[in-house]
């Protein structure tokens, strides 16, 4: 990445998390992709969370395979239950596509934004990076703390804790690990990561 | 894990400028949130759609949603219904939370590990139609279409159900609807009057309502529980048998306590007593009945005493309500039932609640047993072919006779599980389940889970993950009935004293699909592609089903939609008896079968001592287990607390509100407990739950162990001998208070 502006850098890193919260398949999952994900923990500081991930993925005989079932049993239907469904209502109203899922989307409207029609319910936590992403494109930033306050924060603290408990694979628990980093109003002393 | 940056310090020194390969090199193109015009709609967007049908038990209520964003906010019963009208029951209400339920299935998936013990892995539509076309194509070619077992139910099962009898042909159907709940009546009726019954009583008209195990009020069916009001407050009597102080009995004139599977007995002593007293109906059974003087004979054994003593009940009580029939007929509503798989003796007392009804003359009279002439719409399915007959499990080639002559459609469910588990006299290798929760509805769950494990390929097709689906190779999500257009509802008003009017309607969505949800007809057609019928398939989409079924009555799905999603239309008397209508009391076909013709009392096991027979029904807040993953559902009433009575309750030191298991004759014990409800209104030799409860899929995140699945206790087979149907309330359990087992006292 050449010299950019911080507010394309952090939709560039919006776009990319939102990226990787997508289902696992070997069309993006590609040798490139690790090599980014890899040189973001780098440059963060997570050089052994790199290494964990990447010893997991390579013994793997199939590695998307393994991520396939672990997005499953952590995002859609999983054993014993479905650890972390992705969507903010699930934590506010207790079900999909609740008041809070509406006021998501007002949210988007208000900012001049909508929902593709192949696109997945407002408050799933792809399209809310999306949208942040959006925002900082726009270099909109009091939308972004607004967004992050009001709709994005409230549910992924009690999102993130389920991950990172119910995972079994390093890649999710870093992820999400990652969105809280970049999603987190810092206090004076920078970021207090969760402990795990 | 800690980043030794802040997020701030990261940003401002563009440390992402070091990275090799940008960012945006390896996210995707597009994005779910797109630009789009300032649209702050607040609720100028609601409305009001039309179309709902719905499915949250099979009496099909008809609907509007409330719509806010494409979000539905509210269900409510559509004003221009002749039939529930506004109203719409609790579960009805509840169908948002299974609409909007989280563990609702979304995608197609792929066990990657074991059945039973599942490991999900989320697929394409693609990869889960090839592999479901491919398998079960492989099993006809190695073994011929009867290795196809399909196991179906409700409205959306029915178009994959004709697919594979009518075009693949297998015979190896079996609707729970018929073999573990209504077949029984269906086909005991059709033997006595050639007709199914439904429960088309004219309760709002009647002088005197009939119920056996009947529980309205518990079972709510919105236009039924209408009739039955409305007939109550015009001061019906009602006479209700039932060894539970049901909320039926609650509302009796006469409740009879009767002890449970004696029923036909008290049937049988009703009748007897009637006939012998000249108190039936003699110019209607001159008239329409056939083979009287045989049924009084067979029947003449049962003197009030006899009967009394069979049904541990006063033969006076027995008396009284045969004169309260005999005084009001023919204006009687003798209730044919709906659950009506008991005791695995039960075609021989839907046979006598029948022929009951025939003596006392209450057929196409007011306040009888009248159908509602209904309008006909033409239904459009698959095409009938020609297959062979050999492997037709209920068919003894030895005797050239059907083993159950009277079985309703498909073939009886053991016949099909005993086959598939042993293999004998044929293999059956795939098995389809659509929409039915084999676990929690077929008796013995562990030949069920024999059955799954003797397949080569399993799929189930559902809406949510129900313990069945854990057994599954490919796992398909279906849409919901609020998502989907599929079943034409078609009746009359609810009370014949007033106007007569038809109506029909057609399930319509109330809200656009989410996820990757598919409705039967593409799953179905996508199957049938692969399995090589392409030729045969009668409809390209569901809408174009419900619409060339609705041109058979000049309608169509705009117009229907145009008229708030009811057509109306004038109707037609219905107390209106045909000509060859006939009321076989003895039935000699059925005698030539090698079964009493005359209706007939079998006695039941009598219970063992130290236990009690276990008894389940519903509660008006559920659909068994169909709705026990239900939020609002759960939370009316989290769990099935059983019914003691307080006299065994002192006996063996439970009081209300215990915490309790069971374990039954066989030894099996409930993986979960249950609270106890102590009462008078049950007799001692029996205890209640309702049905539904203690799922042990975890999946089911709100239903998973709450209460006791009393499916779980029933292992003990009884199948009634004419149908083939299940009889589950032969079954016999003690409570476990605090590890300890609890004999129940005599």
């Amino acid at each position: 990445m050449s010299a950019t502006e911080p507010s394309e850098d952090i939709a560039r890193v919006y776009r990319f998390l939102s990226q990787c919260m997508q289902y696992p398949d070997a069309e993006w999952m590609t040798e490139d992709f690790f090599k980014v994900f890899y040189d973001l923990l780098g440059t963060l500081g997570g050089v052994e969370e790199g290494v964990s991930i990447k010893k997991k993925i390579d013994a793997a005989q199939d590695a998307i395979e393994d991520l396939q079932v672990e997005y499953t049993r952590l995002f859609i239907n999983g054993v014993p239950h479905v650890v972390a469904p992705p969507y903010g209502s699930v934590y506010m109203d207790q079900s999909l596509q609740g008041t809070f899922a509406g006021n998501t989307l007002a949210f988007y409207r208000e900012k001049g934004f909508g929902m593709d029609e192949k696109a997945d319910l407002p408050d799933h936590l792809i399209h809310e990076l999306e949208f942040l992403s959006l925002l900082a494109e726009e270099k909109d930033f009091t939308g972004v703390e607004d967004f992050l306050k009001k709709l994005f924060r409230p549910w992924y603290k009690k999102f993130h804790p389920r991950v990172t408990e119910g995972a079994h694979h390093p890649f999710y628990r870093v992820v999400v690990q990652l969105i809280d980093y970049f999603t987190k109003e810092e206090d004076e002393d920078g970021f207090q990561p969760n402990k795990t | 894990m800690a980043f030794n940056l802040t997020r701030r310090k990261f940003l401002q020194t563009a440390s992402l400028a070091a990275a090799s390969i940008p960012l945006s090199k390896v996210v995707s193109a597009s994005t779910g949130v797109t630009k789009s015009a300032l649209d702050a709609t607040g609720t100028a967007g609601d409305k009001t759609v039309v179309g709902g049908i719905c499915e949250m038990c099979f009496w099909r209520c008809q609907l509007v949603g409330k719509v806010r964003d494409g979000r539905l906010i509210k269900l409510e019963g559509n004003p221009k219904s002749i039939d529930n009208g506004t109203a719409i029951c609790a579960r009805g209400g509840a169908g948002m939370k299974l609409l909007y339920d989280v563990d609702r299935l979304k995608y197609p998936m792929k066990n990657v590990g074991k059945r039973g013990a599942p490991k999900w892995k989320r697929i394409s539509w693609k990869e889960a139609l090839d592999e479901c076309g491919s398998k079960l194509k492989s099993t006809v070619d190695q073994y011929g279409a009867h290795a196809i077992c399909v196991f179906p139910h409700g409205a959306s099962a029915k178009y994959p159900l004709r697919y594979f009898e009518r075009v693949v042909g297998t015979q190896n159907v079996s609707e729970s609807s018929f073999f573990q709940c209504r077949g029984i009546r269906d086909t005991a009726y059709v033997a006595t009057i050639n007709k199914a019954p439904g429960e088309k009583v004219d309760m709002a008209n009647t002088k005197v309502l009939f119920f056996i195990g009947v529980h309205l009020g518990e079972n709510i069916h919105i236009s039924h529980v209408k009739q039955y009001i409305q007939g109550l407050q015009n001061g019906a009597k009602l006479i209700v048998a039932d060894p539970r102080f049901s909320a039926s009995a609650a509302k009796a004139d006469i409740w009879v306590q009767i002890k449970p599977g004696t029923d036909t007995a008290y049937l049988l002593g009703i009748m007897n007593y009637l006939v012998k007293n000249d108190k039936y109906n003699k110019e209607f059974v001159e008239d329409y009945a056939d083979g009287f003087d045989e049924f009084a004979e067979g029947i003449k054994e049962w003197t009030l005493e006899k009967a009394a003593k069979v049904c541990d009940i006063p033969a006076e009580q027995i008396k009284e309500v045969a004169d309260m029939l005999a005084a009001n007929a023919p204006n009687v509503a003798i209730h044919p039932g709906r659950f009506v798989s008991w005791h695995g003796n039960d075609f021989q007392r839907q046979r006598a609640l029948a022929c009951l009804t025939g003596i006392l003359g209450a057929f196409y009279v007011k306040g009888g047993w009248v159908p509602a002439k209904m309008p006909r719409v033409k239904g459009v399915s698959w095409a009938w072919e020609d297959h062979d007959h050999d492997y037709d499990l209920n068919y003894d080639p030895e005797e050239d006779e059907k083993i159950y002559p009277y079985s309703p459609p498909g073939t009886p469910t053991d016949l099909i599980r005993d086959c598939a588990i042993t293999g004998k006299p044929y293999p059956i290798k795939s098995c389809v389940v659509w929409g039915q929760n084999l676990i929690q509805t077929i008796p013995n769950q562990q030949k069920t889970k024999d059955l799954f494990k003797a397949m080569d390929f399993v799929m189930c097709v559902d809406v949510l993950p129900t313990d069945v689906t854990a057994w599954a190779d490919i796992l398909l999500p279906e849409l919901s009935y609020l998502e989907r257009y599929d079943q034409i509802k078609r009746g009359t008003q609810w009370d014949f004293s007033k106007e007569h009017q038809q109506y029909i309607a057609a399930r319509m969505p109330l809200v656009a699909p989410m996820f990757e949800r598919k409705d039967q007809v593409y799953i179905c057609n996508e199957i049938a592609k692969r399995m090589g019928h392409e030729d045969k398939i009668p409809v390209k989409t569901i809408e174009e089903l419900v619409d060339k079924s609705l041109a058979s009555v000049d309608l169509s799905i705009k117009q229907l939609r145009a008229e708030d999603g009811i057509h109306i239309r004038p109707g037609k008397d219905p107390y209106v008896m045909p000509e060859d209508f006939e009321v076989r009391l003895y039935n000699e076909d059925i005698e030539d079968t090698g079964f009493p013709g005359v209706p007939t009392y079998i006695a039941v096991p009598d219970t063992p001592k130290g236990f009690a027979r276990l008894l389940f029904g519903r509660t008006p807040v559920h659909t068994f287990n169909r709705s026990q993953n239900n939020v609002w559902l759960h939370n009316a009433m989290p769990d099935n607390p059983v019914w003691v009575n307080d006299e065994v309750a002192a006996k063996i030191g439970i009081t209300d509100g215990d915490t309790v298991g069971f374990i039954n004759s066989e030894g099996v014990e409930s993986t979960t407990t249950t609270t106890v409800k102590v009462t008078a209104g049950i007799r001692k030799d029996c205890v209640y739950m309702y049905h539904g409860y203690g799922s042990t899929n975890p999946l089911m995140t709100t239903g998973v162990n709450a209460g006791v699945d009393a499916q779980s206790l029933i292992t003990i087979l009884a199948v009634d001998p004419e149908t083939g149907a299940h009889g589950m309330r032969n079954n016999f359990v003690k409570l476990i208070k605090n590890g300890k087992v609890l004999d129940i006292p005599a």
